[in-house]
């Protein structure tokens, strides 16, 4: 039996709440359209493990995995994409918006690309202000085709800001396959001609997503500057709940045989797993609860906060 | 012995009063930095930063690439993890590459996250045509009007241009500032004492009972000139300066036209969806009776040709023209 502070059981853990959330979040009729982490939570689990407490996380509109991993509590992170006034953004920001910078989840931003020069104004005020944390920018393939990003790489590069970018490369973009949509033969190549140190690393395996970004998350709270970080990983479901998969259900069952979590969780005793799965069920149904109890939010809120 | 006064004010170049307010500003607050392409030992492309650099050090005072996207991006994420950056954006068409970070990110944050983070950003960037042809002379302000969450201001005089951005560096903002190349070089009196001018207060610049031209930035040059000229013929001109175009003082405006019963709106850019279109509106919910007309640019690109740009931007003669029109048809 594993002991619960090993290595493997918290990122497990991590993983099964994500997977378990997204379930009982798409299996209501209510739950709007969701853009789902189901497949690619070691990226978002690794990534967070690596980080501390003084460090920033900004994400992409894909942000359930990421949210949950970084600390906001499934409770919160449900009540905010049913759109309830508990929310941490109190209903407002929902889905592709979630944020809590307090506990260090600056927040996600549905632009692809848009949250790139944002994360290195971020990093800029922690240089300035000479804090401790690093700052980590977490985005899509799809981003990596855009200007934004060579202009980030850029200014972090010349101005050594502790700035680490994190590309989940799940293979598409919508529906674009990531070899007819971008050049490089890696991505973490585009971080070359910046003379930043990249590395491509399997993102189904979330140690060694884990190690990777600690590395370098490490190197930047030292003052070594920025990095990238490709992590190879799938998207079990389409783009969104309300988009149609374009794959074959070979290619999906290939893909689904990469699971991270049946991956970290091999060899582990089928009653671990089942308390495990039992606990994690539990804290989701109890979020689902106390959303469905919460208020919306007061009408008035369509109106505050804007000037 | 001299009797005279104490001075209270002392004549400053416009661009110096932006220099006097920047330096004020990064003096009392270290929180506010400056981003910018050629700010540095170069001054910016106007002088309107020179010294600034030496005086608070390449930290706080950052040449950045020609990246207007991520110079704009910087600023947005410096500020909304607690600084309070200016950003200065070269030539106002050069805006449209930092769009997505100024209006998807910037004025939608402190709504989006449910106050959690605001962003007191300001965006320095110069308007106007001089010379420079189809893509340095835009006057792009009524777009970012239109963006719920930003503040637009646009001063027209050198103490204007040091109270607005005082404003502006204390505002919890997204503020974009406007200036204009033709302002940098113009004169005007500058209180000594600190002051501050409220983002939202038009000024009156000028009074008539005949007609209330209403404009901003270099056009208020241009109202004031042709308010001049018409005195002569017995025509008398409300002049008022906005200084702000969000929020726009639409009380000054309507106090003003309720005397003279006449508006004309005189602006640098566009008349479709423009300054000048929003204020008319808004004005006939409150005054269903008022004449109404509008100048501004052809609705054309502005050539760097200086013939061709003299006549596609508004003059003296033109507001004139649209006055004796709108005035003529009310007696006929």
């Amino acid at each position: 039996m594993p002991n619960p502070d090993s290595d493997i059981f918290r990122p497990l853990r991590a993983m099964m709440l994500i997977r378990a959330f997204e379930k009982a979040l798409v299996s209501r009729a209510d739950h709007g359209f969701q853009l789902l982490s189901s497949g690619e939570e070691a990226v978002a689990v690794g990534l967070c493990d690596a980080m501390g407490p003084d460090d920033q996380l900004l994400s992409s509109g894909r942000s359930i995995g990421p949210a949950l991993a970084r600390g906001i509590t499934a409770d919160q992170v449900m009540a905010e994409l049913l759109g309830k006034a508990t929310g941490p953004n109190r209903g407002k920001g929902g889905r592709g918006h979630i944020a809590q910078p307090d506990i260090g989840f600056f927040g996600a931003h549905a632009v692809v690309g848009g949250n790139l020069t944002i994360a290195a104004g971020v990093a800029l005020a922690m240089k300035v202000e000479q804090r401790p944390g690093v700052v980590v920018c977490l985005f899509g393939d799809g981003a990596c085709g855009s200007g934004a990003l060579h202009e980030t790489l850029n200014i972090a590069a010349i101005w050594q800001l502790p700035l680490v970018l994190v590309c989940n490369n799940n293979q598409l973009s919508v529906s674009t396959a990531r070899g007819t949509a971008l050049a490089p033969a890696r991505l973490s190549d585009l971080a070359i001609p910046f003379g930043l140190p990249g590395a491509t690393v399997d993102g189904m395996d979330v140690v060694a997503v884990r190690d990777a970004a600690r590395e370098f998350i490490e190197a930047a709270r030292r003052g070594k500057g920025p990095a990238m970080l490709e992590c190879l990983s799938e998207r079990f479901f389409s783009h969104s709940t309300a988009t149609r998969d374009t794959r074959s259900a070979a290619e999906l069952s290939e893909i689904h045989a990469r699971c991270p979590i049946e991956r970290l969780a091999h060899g582990l005793s089928p009653a671990i797993r089942a308390a495990l799965q039992a606990e994690v069920d539990a804290e989701v149904a109890a979020a689902l609860t106390k959303a469905d109890n919460a208020p919306w939010p007061d009408l008035a809120e369509a109106l505050s906060d804007v000037l | 012995m001299s009797s005279e006064p104490p001075k209270t004010s002392r004549k400053l170049f416009f661009r110096e009063a932006i220099t006097r307010a920047l330096t004020e500003e990064m003096a009392n607050n270290p929180k506010v930095i400056l981003l910018g392409q050629d700010i540095g030992k170069f001054g910016g492309s106007y002088k309107e930063f020179v010294g600034l650099i030496d005086r608070f050090g390449s930290t706080r005072v950052l040449d950045t690439p020609v990246a207007e996207a991520a110079m704009v991006g910087l600023g947005v994420g410096a500020a909304a993890a607690g600084l309070h950056p200016l950003v200065s954006i070269t030539y106002m068409d050069f805006l449209m590459l930092g769009l997505d970070p100024l209006v998807n990110y910037a004025a939608k944050a402190r709504f989006k996250t449910g106050g959690q983070i605001t962003v007191p950003l300001v965006v320095k960037t110069t308007a106007g045509a001089k010379g420079q042809g189809v893509v340095h002379s835009q006057c792009i302000e009524a777009w970012l009007m239109a963006v719920p969450g930003l503040k637009v201001v646009a001063p027209s005089t050198a103490a204007d241009a040091y109270g607005l951005m005082k404003a502006a560096l204390r505002d919890p903002g997204p503020v974009v500032y406007v200036d204009h190349k033709r302002l940098f070089a113009t004169t005007g009196e500058v209180p000594l004492a600190e002051t501050i001018i409220p983002i939202g207060q038009a000024a009156i610049r000028r009074t008539g009972d005949d007609v209330t031209i209403v404009a901003h930035s270099w056009m208020v040059r241009i109202a004031l000139e042709a308010a001049e000229r018409l005195q002569t013929e017995g025509i008398g001109c409300d002049v008022i300066d906005l200084r702000s175009l969000a929020p726009l003082d639409m009380a000054t405006i309507t106090q003003s036209v309720a005397r003279t019963g006449a508006m004309v709106t005189v602006e640098e850019g566009q008349l479709t969806c423009g300054v000048g279109t929003e204020i008319a509106f808004q004005l006939r919910e409150h005054l269903e009776n008022a004449r109404i007309a509008r100048v501004g640019a052809l609705p054309a690109p502005v050539s760097s040709n200086p013939l061709l740009e003299a006549a596609c931007i508004p003059d003296a003669d033109r507001v004139i023209g649209a006055i004796r029109k709108l005035l003529g048809s009310n007696s006929a």
